[in-house]
This record gives structure tokens, sequence and C-alpha cells, in this order.
């Protein structure tokens, strides 16, 4: 295999400190998570009928969370991201999570915060991703506290770099080659590799595949086997779901078998994908769903300022105020919803602009 | 000649870069805010494409605040992922990658990942690479838009996210695996840049109505190579900060952000 590996010349204008890198590239890989082999014979081992999947959040995470796993967060940043899956998680509790997502806001925010007030009960060692932020709400201000103190171990990639990650698992296959990362300084911090092409005898570099042991995903309709269908951003979560070797789907409507064996081209995550399946209306709130609602920017604001005076004070009062009144206080994620005026989620739903979707 | 912010400045020389008949692959802001001036003046058939999938929507619903916005699929001819967006730009579909970052060097090179300390152990770490690395490598040109600040026009960047010339020879793309042919312009509030064909090094190509090229080089920390057709900056009129502030964001989401110093 060594004959093949190549570098770019990226190393010629790197500024990174070349000891840690030293250390880094000594370092044998390792999948984060199930390796190729161990994905499929989870997939193999599982009964392949359409049976009725639904069930509660509470039983869900129960089943599948544990402490170790590789968490996969579908979603974009602030859209369909699965926020009420991410609730329950953290009143179960999950220690020492792998974290893999391309890009992500709250969802990783509440995790981090979590930690934060409580190692002991929610803690993340390390993340595989391409983007934490707010976009135009701002930087995240508990993945910086997290970063700056040295307390979780990252790996860099590029949106597509973690997309393809994922499509590399959902097509069963160890890597995938892209035409990103080379020449910048994720090729030296992250785990892909440049290699000659055999066919080209260019350079190529290749990421290896994702394959989460819970996937989780929020989607716009799905029946209770799990067959789903995604409007507007489809983000990663097609690839997500068919990657993961357990998916837990909350969706904003469920919907008839038939309507889906009526447009099956509409079907994005097909059911032996999924493992369960949980109607959530606001699922992804305060984040958008195409069709169904808009972010709620004062949430938003809201939570990060929050976390931004935890990251500048030390200070964590409010941020445990939050999560004991809208996460620990709650038994459900409509508890928590019932928090929220009716005008305002009927505000959100205006703001949505009747985008047009297929539920019927 | 009407009175303009720093913001609305940049936003009508993005515009002014862009071509009809092209797709152009927009970051959050003020790229999206340069590409609606494009196709409501004189590029009415240039395209977007949004990381998280759309391609070429009808912004009828007004301004993404992000490029996962639902608004952002509005009319689109095609909805997808992720996956399809960078592919299309893999393939060669997609003309301008509109990006920004926190510093820059000669080579066009930018670092949105952090300043200070080690990757391993950051004094400020940024969100991350996002589409940016992927949009410097594989769409055709790279446009960027900077502060024009010293400590963000440098000589090394702390960690190198969006490949641009690399140490500036004439290989570094071609070893590096990526396939766009990288970085076009730089475009800040004061000065527009290019790149010397024959070094691949920063060049000043415009400057501000009544700023020298000294003036820009006391702002940039290495030498600056300047055009020997240097020119000024053309400057928006009435109709063009009508459309900005009144059409585009009537909010002023991007375009009444204060300058941060």
């Amino acid at each position: 295999m060594d004959k093949f590996i190549r570098s770019s010349d990226i190393r010629k204008i790197s500024n990174l400190d070349h000891d840690e890198l030293a250390k880094k590239s000594e370092a044998p890989f390792e999948y984060w998570g199930p390796t190729p082999a161990e994905a499929r014979k989870r997939a193999v081992a599982k009964p392949k009928g359409l049976h009725d999947k639904q069930t509660t959040l509470k039983d869900a995470v129960a089943k599948h969370v544990r402490d170790g796993i590789n968490l996969g967060i579908g979603g974009f940043v602030n859209t369909r991201v699965p926020i009420a899956i991410i609730h329950e998680i953290i009143r179960k509790g999950a220690k020492d999570l792998t974290l893999s997502f391309q890009s992500n806001s709250m969802c990783v925010e509440l995790l981090a915060g979590a930690m934060i007030l409580d190692p002991n009960h929610v803690s993340i060692k390390r993340v595989e991703m391409a983007w934490w932020g707010y976009e135009v709400i701002g930087i995240a201000p508990l993945f910086r506290y997290l970063i700056s103190n040295g307390m979780i171990h990252l790996d860099d990639y590029t949106n597509y770099g973690m997309s393809a990650r994922f499509k590399a698992g959902a097509m069963g296959l160890p890597f995938i080659p892209t035409r990103d990362h080379g020449g910048s300084d994720m090729e030296l911090v992250n785990r892909g590799k440049m290699i000659e092409c055999p066919f080209t005898k260019e350079n190529v570099y290749l990421v290896p595949s994702s394959n989460p042991d819970v996937g989780i995903v929020h989607v716009s309709a799905a029946d209770k086997h799990g067959n789903a269908r995604l409007f507007g951003a489809h983000c990663t979560c097609p690839e997500l779901a068919l990657a993961s070797t357990y998916t837990i789907m909350t969706t904003e409507k469920i919907i008839p078998t038939d309507s889906i064996r009526r447009y099956p081209n509409l079907t994005e995550i097909p059911y032996p994908a999924v493992d369960a399946v949980v109607e959530q209306p606001f699922g992804a709130y305060p984040g958008a769903c195409y069709g169904y609602y808009w972010f709620d920017m004062p949430e938003f604001l809201n939570f990060r300022s929050i976390s931004d005076e935890f990251r500048k004070t030390g200070n964590k009062d409010k941020l445990k105020e939050y999560y004991d009144k809208y996460i620990f206080g709650c038994e459900t994620f409509d508890d928590f919803l019932s928090t929220r005026p009716y005008n305002k989620l009927k505000e959100l739903r205006q703001k949505d602009g009747g985008q047009p979707i297929i539920i019927d | 000649m009407a009175e303009y912010g720093p913001f609305e400045m940049i936003a009508f020389t993005g515009s002014r870069v862009l071509e009809d008949e092209t797709i152009v692959f927009v970051g959050t802001g003020l790229p999206i805010i340069a590409s609606m001036h494009a196709q409501l003046t004189h590029a009415p058939n240039l395209n977007m494409i949004f990381e998280a999938g759309s391609f070429g929507a009808i912004l009828e619903q007004g301004l993404p605040l992000s490029v996962g916005d639902t608004k952002a699929f509005r009319k689109a001819v095609y909805a997808k992922g992720l996956c399809a967006a960078f592919e299309l730009t893999q393939r060669g579909h997609v003309d301008y990658a509109f990006i920004g970052g926190a510093q820059i060097d000669m080579y066009g090179n930018i670092n949105s990942h952090f300043e200070g300390g080690t990757y391993w152990k950051t004094k400020t770490r940024f969100p991350g690479s996002g589409g940016a690395g992927a949009m410097a490598a594989n769409c055709e040109k790279t446009i960027a838009i900077m502060a024009l600040e010293k400590r963000r026009f440098v000589n090394k960047i702390d960690f190198v996210t969006s490949i641009g010339f690399g140490d500036g020879s004439a290989d570094y793309r071609r070893k590096a695996g990526v396939m766009g042919s990288g970085p076009y312009r730089v475009i800040t509030n004061q000065a527009v840049f290019g790149f010397d064909e024959e070094t691949r090094r920063m060049m000043l190509l415009e400057v501000l109505p009544g700023k020298t090229a000294a003036d820009i080089q006391e702002l940039v920390s290495f030498e600056l190579l300047i055009s020997p057709d240097l020119r000024e900056m053309k400057e928006p009129g009435d109709e063009d900060l009508r459309l900005l502030r009144e059409v585009i964001d009537p909010e002023g989401y991007f375009l009444k952000r204060k300058v941060v110093k």
C-alpha cells in the first residue's frame, strides 16, 4: 500500500506544529465507529420484513443510544435538525460519544452544554465534522469553549468530505475518492490519505467511509415502516440513514403506506435503513422544516446568548436553568413545545410561506 | 454620488465580478446578496447553487438567511442534498466559488479554521471548513470576500482551509488533486485584487476612488503586485443602492452590520 501513498506540497506552506504532526502520522488508522464489515454484519442480522417501527423517543433512545457510540447527526446547520431526539439523548445521558456530521448548530451545542453541566451524564470524546456554528447568528460559544480548553478531539473535513464519507458508508465501501482536502491543512490533520490514482497516475484524496452506530434524522414524512420523504434540502439524511447501523427517525407526519407505494420515487430513505419511527411534529424546532415551519430566530439567539455568557464569565447558572426547565424538566418533546405560545408556532408556520410538499 | 456603506460596496463589487450565463456557488450573506444584485441587473441568467442542495432557485420569498434556509429552495430547478451540490461542482458545472475567511496569503490560500495556539488546542477556533474548502478546490474560479486589514492579509496563515495557489508553484493544485483553476478575485470595500498569471501572486487591480496603491499596501502584510492598469472601483449608483436596500436585504441583516474593528 505504501508505494501508492503520496502527498501534495502542503508541507511547504503549512504552519502546523511539526512534532504534533509527526505524532499524528505515526498513529495507525482506525474507524471511529463500526468498520464497513461490522456495519454490514449488523444489517445482515436484521429482520427484513415491513414491520410497524413506530415507538416513543424514550424507548428508541433507551434501546439504541449507549456510552461510547458514534452518533451521526442529520440535517444541516439550522435546517431539519433532529432536536427532539437530541433532547431525549440528553435526558437519558450518554458518555464518550463520537459525533459525526457535516454542519450543525443547536444539536451539537446542546450536547456540548450538557457535557459542560455534567460530564458524568453526557460527554463528547471526539468529533468528525466540517463546520460547527450558527451562521448569521454567530459562532458557537460552547464549541469554542471545548476546543480552547482542549476538551474534545477533532477531525476536520469539508462539507463534501463528511457527506462523501456517509455516502461511502451507505454504499458499503471502505473509502471514497474526493477532489478536495488535498493541498489544504486538512490533508495533514484528518484521517484521509492522498494516493496515486492507479488509472490516471494523478494524486487523488481518499476519505474513509463513516458508518455511525446510531444515525438520527428528522424527516418531512414517513410511513410506519420508515419509508421516508424529504422536501427542501435533503442535507445528507439519506446517506446518513443508510450508512448508520441503527437509525432513529422522527417525522413531522406519519403517512399511509398506500401513499408511499403510489409515489415510490419520492422515497428518499427506504425502510431497511430505519429502526425506529416516531411521529414528532415540530421535531426540528427551533430549526426549520420545509413545508411546515421556519426557524425560530429569537430562540436560537436566546440559547446562544446564554451559552456565550457562560463562555465569557464561566457562570453556569443560566445554562443550567435552561436545561432544567426545557430538557430535564420535560418528560417529552411535546412538553417542551408546550412552553411555546401557540401564536409563536403559528407564526413559524406562516413564515414557511407554504412551501409545496407531497404528503398525501 | 450617493453615500454607501462598506458592505454595500462589497456586495456591489461582487455583483460586478459575476458574469451572465454562469453558475455561482454561494456562501451565506454577502455572496447571496451580490448574486441577487447581479441577477437583477447585468446577469439575468446567472444561477445560484446552495450547498444544502438547491440549484437555480427563484428567491421570491426574499433573502435566505443561511445556505440551508428553506427560502433558498423556492422554485429551484433541482433540489437534492450536499452530495449533489458538490458533485455538480466536481464535475465542472460550477463557475464561481464565493467564499470568505479570517486570513489570506499572497497566493490566495484562506484560513477559516482557527487563529492562535495550535490546531490541537486553538486560541480562537472558527466554525471550520464547511463548504469553503470544497468550493475553493473544485469551482472553476474562487472569489473571496475579506476585510482589508493587516492581520488578515498575512505572510503565513495559521491553517490552510481553502486551497489557493499553495506556494505559488505551477503544479501545486494539480499535485493537490483538485480540479478548479483557483483564486480569481479578492474583494474588499477598499480594493479589488486579482492574481498574476506568471507568479500567481496577489495583484492590486482596483482601488476605492481617492485611495492610492500605497494606501492599500499599508493594510497588507505581504508585498502586493500592482496592476499596470490600476483602476478606480466603480461605485454603486442610486438604483443599485435601492435594489440592495429595498429589494434584496430590506431588514439589513448583512448590509447594515457594523465593521468589526
